[in-house]
């Protein structure tokens, strides 16, 4: 196991207390802004990963869940505004 | 252990201790407006630490240009979702965007 690793497992405890905000937020918008901080410590995990693995190829996974987690994050945070 | 392993190890923990700290602050803070102000730091120094350290230990510049793209990513499009977050919890508690009127800015007395 390399720092590397230990890294992407730092990264992975991240999501502990973010889950912990998205399962008992009384308010939507506090649940939508642990999904985004998830979202941002889980594109750093994937970058590490990547790097411990020593594979090229898995860097595009943390771009794509990047590009797709702003997507997701600007519709959530309309659809809030909006309808919900 | 060479500089550069040393630098690698040193840039990995100040990310992983900026993330765990700030999702830490995310638990710990009342309301959205208080929340919102802890994903900047993963998105912006984080990213900044894992780029660098990537740059660092890696010798392909595929890499180190994929990793500079997400940190890229994230800074930037972090402040976009933040403010329409922000603006949709203010929708969601005032009822328009603009505000109808100059919110007052009330001085506490010493």
């Amino acid at each position: 196991m390399n720092a590397w690793i230990l890294a992407a497992m730092g990264f992975a405890l991240c999501l502990v207390p973010c889950a912990l905000v998205a399962l008992r937020a009384r308010n939507v918008v506090d649940r939508l802004v642990a999904l985004e901080m998830a979202a941002a410590c889980e594109s750093l995990a994937l970058l590490v990963l990547a790097e411990g693995f020593e594979r090229t190829i898995f860097f595009d996974l943390a771009l794509s869940l990047a590009l797709l987690s702003f997507g997701g994050g600007l519709v959530f945070a309309r659809f809030l505004e909006r309808w919900l | 252990m060479t500089a550069a392993t040393i630098a690698v190890d040193a840039l990995l923990g100040l990310a992983v201790g900026v993330a765990l700290l700030s999702s830490i602050g995310v638990l710990a803070m009342r309301d959205p407006y208080q929340r919102l102000h802890f994903i900047t730091p993963p998105a912006s120094l984080s990213a900044l630490c894992v780029t660098l350290a990537i740059f660092i230990g890696e010798k392909q510049k595929q890499a180190g240009g994929k990793a500079a793209l997400v940190a890229f990513l994230l800074y930037f499009m972090n402040a976009v979702v933040t403010h329409a977050t922000a603006r949709a919890h203010f929708v969601r508690e005032k009822g328009s965007w603009p505000p109808p009127e100059p919110i007052e800015v009330v001085k506490e007395s010493r």
